[in-house]
């Protein structure tokens, strides 16, 4: 079958690769119908994250057909449409079983690297490197899936493939940035970072309450697409004093809550960000960390910090003192997609959140290069690249 | 505890746990020195299960489950009452590496002997977690190791204490949630060499290349 690899640092190709068995018996196999690119695929693709291997399957957002089932799979059968988690759960260890899903004690058969970094391994996460399990990914015709009943959901009929990829990984990401404010109605959120996740967060919170919602970003075309789409005010930082802006907007207060949707290849403007890149490509910090000093600085006292953009090991003047003095708190991971998803394709099929424009650039797998080009550059409005393989 | 069940089960853990440290006794990286106490090397490491201690035990008493979770490793002989004989192979030729032979000592415990191989004991505990978390298992293994042996064979991930951390880690997914993930033989665009380069990451990945 066809899939893109990973051939090194920035360099893609569309391979000739063997398909996948099944090989436990909660394995199943999905035949790929959509697969989306995902922010967290630019810092792999960049080196920023440890353990790729030349030859890996990019790819973790992704939907499709089921086309073999395990032995011992009890919720799907052969021919259901389904969309697919990013993260790898067992569904039987103490952090599945209380809906911990990015923090399953099994699926991740490599634990060595991430209990060294950081004392403990969190969930394998499909086509994710090795340092997360080293499962190959989606951008492929066809993926093994293990425990497909805990990481599998029926898509509801009508809702086409475009949009329920989405709620593979850019809705339960954002979904769980909102979830993590604590909103109870009436809040002020900002949020970092118009991609997909960004954009996700900002409906989400919207939907959880939130009575304003503030998204910064530097892309004229997505902070635009936002507004239009999900009525959010934006400030681009780009030309705007972001502090000073969150302040005023906000009568002095600063926002309730503050969502960090960029992750370590964080951008900025000014020589912060030049000595900021220096140090990462040096190594001398492993990740920017501009949008999470600015979101601390700008939450208000009390407030909360929710940290979805991706980090992976150090990051240099990391405002500690702002975030006691103005007792903030401060929630972070990688996302329980098994938690939200259920509810989301609800929501989905509801009209409720409606992430399908998010898909601005359809392609064949064939192109796959290609499409993370013109994601990465941001060319031509791309919020998210779409992969279809047949 | 019923106690042919608990001998079943504790038998069942202290296999697994043998086995897979068995085989990394003989063929040990010296890196560095564990503990010594008597004379022998001591490791203890511990693990917790997300089931009650019942639970654990019952995963072990039945046979055919415990065959399975054994297969490639080892198979398990009944001698009398308390004891058991304990064979392991090598997964590739399927030769005879080493016996053991296993004794229960009371309720939640056990220990083993290796005969006929490298001289290495160890005990098996299954103590409740504390709030309701499930059952921590510990275990404790002893070995010698002279200087020949530590000269030869040494294959990076065969530390005893990190083949025993694999171990324990093996025992819990097995019990938590049936299946052990592997993703070695997963669809890749590497050629055969460099998947045997991957496959070298992934070993150290999975057992650590350094204690
Ligand atoms: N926690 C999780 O489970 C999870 C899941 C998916 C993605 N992610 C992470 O979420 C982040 C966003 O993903 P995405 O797919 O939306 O990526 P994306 O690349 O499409 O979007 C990132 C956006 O951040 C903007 N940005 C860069 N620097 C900024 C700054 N200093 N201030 C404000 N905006 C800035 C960029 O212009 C871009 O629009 C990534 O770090 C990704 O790894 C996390
Ligand atoms: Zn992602
Ligand atoms: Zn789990």
């Amino acid at each position: 079958m066809k899939a893109l690899c990973w051939e090194g640092v920035g360099k893609l190709k569309v391979r000739d690769v063997p398909e996948p068995r099944v090989r436990a018996a909660g394995d199943i196999i999905v035949r790929v119908r959509a697969s989306s690119v995902c922010g967290s695929d630019l810092h792999l693709i960049n080196g920023f994250i440890p353990a790729m291997r030349e030859g890996d399957i990019l790819g973790h957002e992704f939907t499709g057909e089921v086309v073999e089932v395990g032995p011992g799979v009890r919720r799907l059968a052969v021919g259901d449409r389904v969309v697919v988690g990013s993260v790898v759960a067992c569904g039987g260890c103490w952090y599945c079983r209380t809906e911990q899903y990015s923090l399953c004690d099994n699926s991740n058969p490599q634990p060595v690297f991430a209990e060294k970094l950081w004392g403990h391994s969190p969930a394998g996460i499909v086509g994710y490197s090795h340092a997360a399990g080293g499962y190959s990914g989606s951008h492929a015709e066809y993926v093994r899936v293990p425990f497909g009943d805990v990481g599998a959901f029926k898509v509801p009929d009508g809702v086409p493939d475009d949009a329920v990829v989405f709620a593979s990984d850019a809705m339960p990401t954002g979904w769980m940035a909102a979830d993590f404010c604590g909103l109870t109605g009436g809040e002020v959120v900002a949020v970092w970072g118009a991609g997909g996740v960004g954009q996700m967060a900002a409906r989400a919170a919207q939907l959880l309450g939130a009575e304003r919602v503030i998204m910064v970003d530097r892309l004229p075309e997505r902070l635009a697409v936002a507004a239009d789409r999900l009525g959010v005010e934006t400030v681009n930082y780009a030309d705007t004093d972001v502090l000073e802006a969150l302040r005023e907007m906000t009568a002095g207060r600063g926002p309730d809550a503050c969502i960090d949707a960029v992750g370590m290849e964080s951008h900025d403007v000014g020589p912060g960000y030049a000595y900021d890149k220096a140090k990462q490509t040096a190594r001398l910090q492993t990740d920017r960390p501009t949008c999470v000093r600015q979101a601390i600085m700008a939450a208000r006292k009390g407030g909360t910090v929710s940290i979805v953009g991706v980090y992976a090991g150090l990051v240099d003047k990391f405002p500690l003192g702002a975030a006691m003095n103005k007792a903030l708190v401060l929630r972070m991971g990688q996302m329980h997609a098994q938690r939200y998803i259920p509810m989301l394709l609800d929501r989905l099929a509801a009209g409720e959140i409606d992430p399908g424009y998010l898909a601005t650039h359809p392609l064949p797998l064939d192109q796959g290069a290609r499409g993370y080009e013109i994601f990465e550059k941001k060319e031509d409005g791309c919020l998210r690249t779409v992969l279809h393989p047949a | 505890m019923r106690s042919n069940a608990t001998r079943l089960a504790l038998v069942g853990a202290a296999t697994v746990t043998a086995v897979g440290v068995g085989r990394a006794v003989t063929r040990r990286r010296r890196r560095h020195q564990p503990q010594r106490e008597d004379g022998w090397y001591v490791v203890r490491r511990a693990v917790t299960v997300d089931r009650p201690v019942a639970a654990v035990i019952s995963f072990w008493t039945e046979r055919e489950r415990l065959d399975r979770a054994l297969a490639e490793w080892a198979t398990l002989e009944q001698i009398d009452g308390n004891r058991w004989r304990c064979v392991s192979r090598d997964p590739d030729t399927g030769a005879t590496e080493w016996r053991a032979e296993i004794t229960v000592t009371g309720p939640g415990r056990l220990r083993w002997q290796v005969t006929g191989g490298p001289e290495q004991q160890g005990t098996v505990e299954l103590v409740p977690a504390p709030q309701g978390r499930g059952t921590e298992i510990r275990a404790e293994l002893r070995y010698r190791s002279g200087p020949l042996r530590r000269a030869l064979g040494l294959a990076a991930g065969d530390e005893p204490d990190l083949r025993l951390r694999d171990t324990l880690r093996r025992v819990k997914s097995l019990i938590e949630c049936g299946q052990l993930i592997d993703t070695r033989r997963d669809p890749s665009g590497r050629s055969p060499a460099q998947e045997r380069r991957t496959d070298e990451i992934r070993q150290r990945l999975t057992t650590g290349g350094r204690a």
